[in-house]
């Protein structure tokens, strides 16, 4: 499977990275990893979210210099310390979030940073820089004046507006981080045939994308990695769907880290989700949910998981469909709806929307409730206080008190001071966006069990999760969404990483579940036994 | 806004003859001039996404630091003039090289450190003129606020301080349309994200600007103290808001990445003749008895007209700019078919012109 060594004398080769190891407090994001790319070469990163590929890019561009290892380019040793070492040696990256000034017209972000010999004070040549400009849109097949502010773009030109800038620091390494990501067919195509032209000038790709058939149509070798090492290389040739999927996932699934499941989940429906029209999505959505049952929502970052979280606790309320609740009509159209039916959220990004950081344990627990401790406007703190301990002794948080402020504790106790708000509340549908991301390996499996007792306890769980382990060791049914669609719902049997990994990055549900012999659920159906 | 600064000259003009007279002509255009010479400095600022409050209290400092100076009245030290002006321009730039410093080096807030910066030196020249007035008597530096080139009588054409708008915005409009610094501010104000994976030095640029706003406070100050002659800690108090809501009234946004230095010229007049407008403006009506009387709007309701139309400007502005982002949204979608075959390449909306 490792063939790095190979074949590398057969064409120059124009970066080796070796040995790179990066450390974020708390955590390995990259341990020794290895990389090379040669003259004219697509090279495909692939790996699951949180593997690293970021990371690596950051390093290349000189965003985030790497604390051990070396980087190689064109036979010389070299430090990228900053951004401008690494255009210094003709690396471009192209960010996921395009890094365009909108403001701006085409000709002056194609030269941002870039505007040739002088200080600061020297006139800009405009009349030459947007001739140049011209040649490079017109290489990169936009035909529209470069005196077009970008803010007038769609993604797709933008993107093209990004490779121009690319081309005119005269790059020789070219790192596009998951490109297609907010393109249209059309436009994909089109970056597709100025890769494919790029390449024949000799330019080097790093071309990092979870879309499998893009990858197997573009790449000419894909490198993998998994948890912040490097697993492996596979040539074209012998690169198919299953195998670069088994070596993204590979690891052995720990199944004592998980609490044991139930024989059967009860069978009352408790949310019932028909025909959900999300804003921003394609198709509508319909699954259902049972009491007492932990229902996984798996796909890649970007597949409208989130999105459809949002819409039915009420933050973007569905453009159409029908949700019901415990038997009753359930339309929430903001947050306040969706809690006084007991519907709650604990969010994907925990300090951003979950919790007031520098408030207390104490003052957190009871925010969406004060009100109704409150008479006349007056916070009772003592039934503050008892709710608050209530929930720390339930869940076992770690904090020296309920008056200490949250941001002092550690990710897994900050989640479960979220949790211990919401409970204090007797949910009936809880939704958890990523609950354990950012959290150690410990106070996960802590937190996991607590979600399984909660669902033994009659709470639906409604779990969305990048890590598929995760995603297989806790829910007792899976939807996978895939580009903003309902890929599929997978039943307890059907949990494989495989399986579920062949729908999140595209493969059709009749494929991956024709082993099984049952009927194929089509886009959205869902087997409401 | 140029269309409103005229109509509202014209409006003016037909309610008051008096308001094309050469001495309120003059004098507007000198106010206007002062002002938009500090307008321009925080433009710069402004473009980038920042915030300088300090220049009112900078421009007061300048002229105290002068009157100690050279100022041969009692308080005053009697040095020669240039070195008074000298002083007092390195303070300004050392104020803007301070702040900066703050904001860029220790990543402090702007409205913060500039806030305090207000205050502090707010102080410093009430200390200066230990809380009194010192008097530039009969001093030459009176004339840079009189006189000007090309006499018309008593008034000049063109006064200094006209000029010395003139130059200001000349340069401030080279360096921010034609020069990499000026490409680099709003590159900064539009994505500061992609301004430094560009490999621009972010924080250098930035520090710049507020060494521009605060040198081009210097520089008003020194008019100013020619102008008022008598100089106290009151000299620039809420200056740095007039020149704030100039640069918004010609088109910078407080978010950044836009605006222009003929929009802060545009802005700082109509500030100006709104000021001079409360005074101008008359109805000639005949009352029942038959006797003429003039009606005049009463100079109780500046404030309440300086903020009205600051807002209006603002609220009209913004709607504008929505009405925009919901017909290029319905362009988008109209553009792009959810999983349609794929087709040739996308039109764009041809549109042309600022916006």
């Amino acid at each position: 499977m490792v063939t790095s060594a190979t074949s590398e004398s057969e064409t120059p080769l124009l970066l080796s990275m070796r040995g790179v190891t990066k450390r974020f407090p708390g955590v390995v994001a990259l341990q020794d990893v290895s990389l090379s790319l040669r003259r004219g070469e697509v090279l495909a990163l692939m790996g699951e979210n949180g593997a690293g590929k970021s990371t690596l890019m950051k390093i290349l561009g000189g965003v985030q210099p790497a604390d051990e290892g070396e980087i190689i380019v064109g036979g010389n040793s070299v430090a990228l310390s900053n951004v401008k070492d690494s255009k210094a040696q003709g690396i471009a990256l192209i960010h996921q979030e395009l890094m365009l000034a909108p403001n701006l017209d085409i000709a002056s972000n194609i030269f941002l940073g870039n505007e040739g010999a002088g200080g600061l004070l020297r006139p800009l040549a405009r009349a030459k820089m947007e001739a140049r400009a011209s040649e490079l849109v017109a290489q990169v097949g936009l035909t529209l004046p470069v005196t077009t502010p970008v803010s007038r773009l769609t993604a797709g030109q933008m993107q093209m507006v990004e490779i121009a800038k690319a081309l005119s620091t005269k790059a020789r390494i070219i790192i596009m981080d998951e490109p297609t990501s907010s393109l249209a067919s059309a436009e994909s195509e089109q970056l597709f045939e100025i890769i494919r032209r790029l390449k024949q000038t000799g330019i080097g790709i790093i071309y990092i994308s979870h879309r499998m058939q893009e990858v197997m149509d573009l790449a000419d070798r894909i490198t993998v990695l998994r948890d912040g090492r490097y697993v492996g290389d596979l040539e074209r040739a012998e690169a198919s769907h299953d195998k670069v999927v088994a070596m993204m996932v590979g690891r052995a699934l720990s199944s004592e880290y998980f609490p044991e499941k139930r024989a059967q989940t009860p069978s009352n429906v408790m949310l019932e989700v028909r025909e959900l029209l999300v804003p921003g999505a394609p198709d509508p959505v319909s699954f259902s949910a049972r009491q007492g049952e932990i229902l996984g929502f798996a796909g890649l970052i970007g597949a409208g998981r989130t999105e459809l979280m949002e819409s039915i606790f009420g933050v973007t309320p569905a453009r159409s469909g029908e949700m019901r609740l415990d038997g009753k009509g359930y339309h929430p159209a903001r947050p306040r709806d969706a809690i006084a039916a007991g519907v709650y959220l604990a969010p994907e990004d925990r300090k951003r929307h979950g919790l007031v950081l520098n408030m207390t344990v104490a003052e957190n627990t009871s925010l969406p409730n004060v009100a109704s401790y409150a008479a006349f406007g007056w916070l009772n703190r003592k039934t503050e206080q008892q709710v608050a301990e209530e929930g720390v002794k339930r869940l076992r948080t770690k904090t020296p008190s309920i008056q200490q402020a949250v941001v002092n504790l550690s990710g897994g106790n900050q989640q479960k001071v979220v949790l211990a708000k919401w409970l204090a509340m007797a949910p009936k549908v809880l939704i958890l966006d990523e609950p354990t991301r950012g959290i150690d390996v410990g106070a996960k499996a802590e937190i996991y069990r607590h979600m399984a007792e909660l669902a033994n306890q009659g709470i639906t769980i409604l779990m969305v999760s990048s890590d598929l382990e995760e995603t297989i060791g806790m829910s007792d049914r899976v939807v996978v969404m895939h580009e903003r669609r309902l890929k599929g719902v997978l039943e307890r049997h059907e949990l494989t990483q495989l399986a579920i990994a062949g729908l999140m990055t595209g493969q059709e549900y009749a494929a991956v579940h024709q082993a099984g012999g049952r009927k194929a659920a089509g886009e959205g159906e869902l087997t409401v036994s | 806004m140029s269309l409103a600064l005229l109509l509202m000259c014209i409006a003016l003009w037909i309610s008051n003859s008096d308001f094309l007279g050469a001495s309120n002509v003059v004098n507007t255009t000198r106010q206007i001039s002062m002002l938009g010479i500090f307008a321009t400095g925080i433009a710069f600022v402004i473009i980038t996404g920042g915030i300088d409050l300090s220049i009112g209290s900078v421009v007061g400092l300048t002229g105290v630091i002068i009157a100690r100076l050279s100022s041969t009245q009692t308080g005053g030290l009697g040095y020669p003039l240039w070195v008074g002006i000298s002083v007092a321009l390195c303070a300004a730039v050392a104020v803007g090289l301070i702040q900066g410093l703050l904001i860029t080096r220790l990543g402090l807030q702007p409205f913060i450190v500039t806030l305090g910066g207000m205050l502090l030196f707010r102080g410093v020249s009430q200390t200066i003129v230990d809380g009194g007035v010192i008097s530039m008597g009969d001093s030459p530096l009176l004339n840079l606020a009189s006189g000007g080139l090309l006499h018309v009588g008593r008034d000049p054409l063109f006064g200094w301080p006209l000029l010395i708008f003139g130059a200001v915005a000349a340069l401030g409009a080279y360096v921010l349309h034609f020069t990499v610094l000026g490409r680099y501010i709003y590159a900064i104000g539009g994505n500061r994200e992609a301004a430094r994976y560009s490999g621009i030095n972010v924080k250098r640029v930035e520090l710049l600007t507020y060494v521009i706003s605060s040198g081009t406070a210097g520089i008003a100050g020194i008019c100013y103290a020619a102008y008022i002659g008598q100089m106290s800690q009151q000299v620039g108090v809420a200056y740095e808001l007039y020149a704030i809501a100039a640069a918004v009234l010609g088109g910078c946004s407080l978010r950044g990445g836009e605006g222009t230095i003929f929009g802060v010229l545009i802005g700082a007049s109509i500030m100006r003749v709104i000021d001079n407008g409360i005074n101008m403006f008359q109805v000639q009506y005949t009352d029942q008895d038959g006797i003429r009387r003039i009606w005049r709007l009463n100079p109780n309701w500046n404030w309440i007209i300086v903020g009205a139309v600051i807002l209006v400007a603002v609220i009209l502005d913004q709607i504008v700019h929505m009405v925009q982002a919901a017909r290029r949204l319905k362009e988008t979608s109209a553009r792009r078919p959810v999983a349609g075959p794929p087709s040739s390449s996308p039109p764009l909306p041809a549109k042309s012109g600022a916006a």
